[in-house]
């Protein structure tokens, strides 16, 4: 309490967080990207086939429905190139940020004073291409919980070092 | 009766009686189709073997209720410092509390506990829901004493806890009275009670459609003209039936919940107790509130009333909005308001620079609620006819559209350096307090079409539920959240 000063912030010199840097997710997350696009939509083109082949009256309708998975398939893949491209994280002193989303863009911030623990997930597709997903909890609920996928393992384990080192510093400050 | 909690005790003994209540009614929520079928299909004549089989089910409740019983013990463990309760049957369940990890212990009481004269003493912890305990039987006095002394052993708690326990015959210093929870019911839940209404005027409408159609009634038109007119008189007969219903109902509801609202000052806390047939008992602490809400309506405010919603640090990770975290305070008055804020806030916030929401809200707004709506029951009409009733679609569209316009005006969002008030509500007009340490983190987005014009929405999460603002400038948008990270990053203060 003793070096407690109180001045007047200049609000306008604040820190801004849309002027960061961010970084863009690794390029090898494509893969993954692309490996589960590619299993969703031929697992449903599986689907569709063998409703086709062993359903009779539903075989007027193929060509509306060739040309519906068309147009979804190009669709979703336009939404999922826009989604890569869009997302990127930075660990700034004091907070992640992480942008992501194509239709409509979102930043979440978490300052790391308010971290409650830190996951490390690991993907099958993930370990061969050597990277990993970070998820960071609040107490906020699941809808305010980041997730950055496709970074690098090295790299995601000293995100989750610092970010463990920062809990524990709170911890202590506390105590 | 023992003060002592170190050794492992049962409840009192006509917590037997409870438990074969809770046992009773277990089963029968559980099997009441089956009930239903033997009611049904037993012999009339011959009604032995229902009692038979009714006594013998009455016998093995009591018998496991007996055994329930004697299975649960709870006692304080002085050296580990943890509350242990040992319960089960077959499988044999103990369940240990570190005391610093109870967040907190209420003390309730439902119709039959009251009747019996006991009470119930829950016990809430940080942390998964699987954890918390209930004992469902227990004097009043053992109550008291075994809660002072788990909440003791709380190590944040400031220096009330080593102070006096609980002074039970402390006066409250906020009692809602009964003419205030009257004003309450009265002036509550028209939302509801009117989407009520219009489900019930289109379902009659269908039927009277369907009956004249059924009836292919083609005669006299004199018949016409009584038969309108009695028909005219039946319905408006009906919905004024309903608005009194619905006002008795939620009136009833009202009383019954929150008779003799009473709230006493504790050290560090405030007790809430409440309820008219399950009385319960709530302490709230001011560093758990996470979202406090003030609303009222129209009505209320004639009569000069709000209710307050508290939103506390949820228990569980996994679901802040659950309902277990959520306290109302019914029918304050100006006064009782102020005070409670002080209390919970520190002080009555102001409402500082004001921040519209952009005329694109008021747009989106009317097509979500108004054009999709009727484009929808429009199609669907054209595919299933019968359920098209022209009529009703001016109807929608007016009180849709007022309502859409009201919450576009009353959205508001203030902020100063202490608070942020969130204003929102169509009829109901609530206020939600934030304070920027309690805060964990944000959310700001734009869709692409926002992106000409430059506006977006912010989210604001808290361990009490989240609040939101938008469609609004961005750019200003983007300033406060900057802002709001700067206090929650160099704030010393934890958020509970």
């Amino acid at each position: 309490m003793e070096d407690f000063i109180n001045e007047a912030i200049d609000t306008t010199s604040l820190p801004r967080f849309e002027e960061v840097r961010l970084k863009p997710l690794h390029p090898e997350y494509k893969k993954i990207m692309w490996f589960n696009f590619g299993l969703t939509f031929i697992l449903t083109g599986i689907a569709c086939t063998l409703v086709f082949y062993f359903i009779e009256e539903t075989r007027p309708y193929i060509i509306p429905a060739a040309v519906a998975y068309i147009s979804l398939l190009l669709f979703s893949a336009f939404i999922a190139m826009l989604s890569f491209r869009n997302r990127g994280f930075a660990f700034r002193t004091h907070d992640i940020v992480y942008r992501s989303g194509a239709i409509g863009i979102t930043t979440a911030i978490i300052p790391y004073n308010r971290v409650q623990h830190v996951a490390l997930h690991e993907g099958w597709l993930a370990r061969r291409l050597g990277l990993a997903s970070i998820e960071i909890f609040t107490a906020g609920g699941i809808s305010s919980d980041i997730k950055i996928p496709g970074i690098e393992k090295i790299h995601a384990e000293n995100i989750k070092q610092l970010l463990i080192g920062k809990i524990q510093n709170e911890v202590s400050d506390e105590g | 009766m023992r003060d002592d909690f170190s050794q492992p005790q049962r409840q009192s003994l006509v917590g037997v009686v409870v438990m074969f209540t809770d046992n009773a009614q277990k089963l029968v929520r559980a099997l009441w189709p089956m009930l239903i079928v033997i009611l049904l299909r037993t012999d009339k004549d011959d009604k032995s073997y229902l009692v038979a089989s009714l006594a013998a089910g009455v016998l093995l409740l009591a018998i496991s209720s007996y055994l329930k019983y004697i299975n649960f013990t709870f006692h304080l463990d002085e050296d580990n410092e943890e509350f242990i309760v040992r319960k089960g049957v077959f499988n044999k369940k103990r369940i240990a509390i570190p005391l610093d990890k109870i967040q907190q212990v209420n003390i309730n009481q439902s119709v039959i506990q009251k009747i019996i004269g006991v009470h119930e003493l829950e016990v809430d912890t940080a942390g998964s829901s699987n954890k918390e305990v209930s004992i469902r039987a227990i004097t009043h006095k053992m109550a008291i004493t075994l809660k002072s002394r788990l909440l003791q052993g709380k190590k944040e708690t400031p220096a009330d806890a080593s102070a006096e326990p609980v002074q039970k015959d402390e006066k409250p210093f906020i009692t809602i009275s009964l003419a205030s929870l009257f004003k309450t019911g009265i002036t509550s839940n028209y939302v509801r009670s009117f989407a009520l209404l219009i489900a019930f005027i289109i379902t009659l409408f269908q039927q009277i459609e369907d009956f004249f159609d059924y009836m292919d009634i083609n005669d006299d038109p004199l018949d016409d003209y009584i038969s309108t007119e009695i028909m005219l008189q039946f319905i408006a007969f009906i919905i004024t039936g309903i608005l009194l219903l619905t006002i008795v109902v939620n009136l009833s509801r009202t009383i019954i919940k929150y008779f003799d609202f009473r709230i006493t000052r504790q050290p560090g806390s405030l007790l809430l107790s409440y309820g008219l047939l399950n009385t319960r008992n709530t302490i709230l602490r001011a560093e758990k509130v996470q979202i406090l809400t003030v609303g009222r309506n129209y009505f209320q405010k004639k009569f000069g009333i709000q209710d307050l919603k508290i939103r506390q640090a949820a228990l569980t990770e996994e679901n802040p909005e659950s309902k277990k975290s959520l306290l109302e305070i019914p029918g304050c008055n100006d006064s009782e308001k102020d005070t409670l804020l002080e209390l919970l806030l520190g002080e009555v916030p102001e409402k500082g620079i004001m921040y519209k929401p952009n005329y694109r809200k008021l747009v989106l707004g009317l097509f979500v609620r108004v054009v999709i709506p009727v484009l929808f029951y429009y199609v669907i009409g054209l595919l299933v006819p019968e359920l098209y009733v022209a009529f009703i679609i001016p109807f929608y569209v007016f009180f849709a559209a007022i309502l859409t316009f009201m919450a576009y005006r009353n959205s508001r969002l203030f902020v100063t350096d202490k608070f942020i008030i969130r204003q929102k509500g169509a009829w109901d007009i609530d206020n939600d307090y934030v304070m920027p340490h309690k805060i964990q983190s944000f959310k700001i987005y734009q869709y692409f079409w926002q992106k000409q014009a430059n506006v977006g929405t912010i989210i604001i999460y808290t361990a009490g539920g989240h609040i939101h603002f938008g469609v609004a400038d961005y750019n200003k948008m983007k300033n406060l959240l900057n802002y709001w990270l700067y206090q929650v990053e160099t704030t010393g203060r934890h958020w509970m």
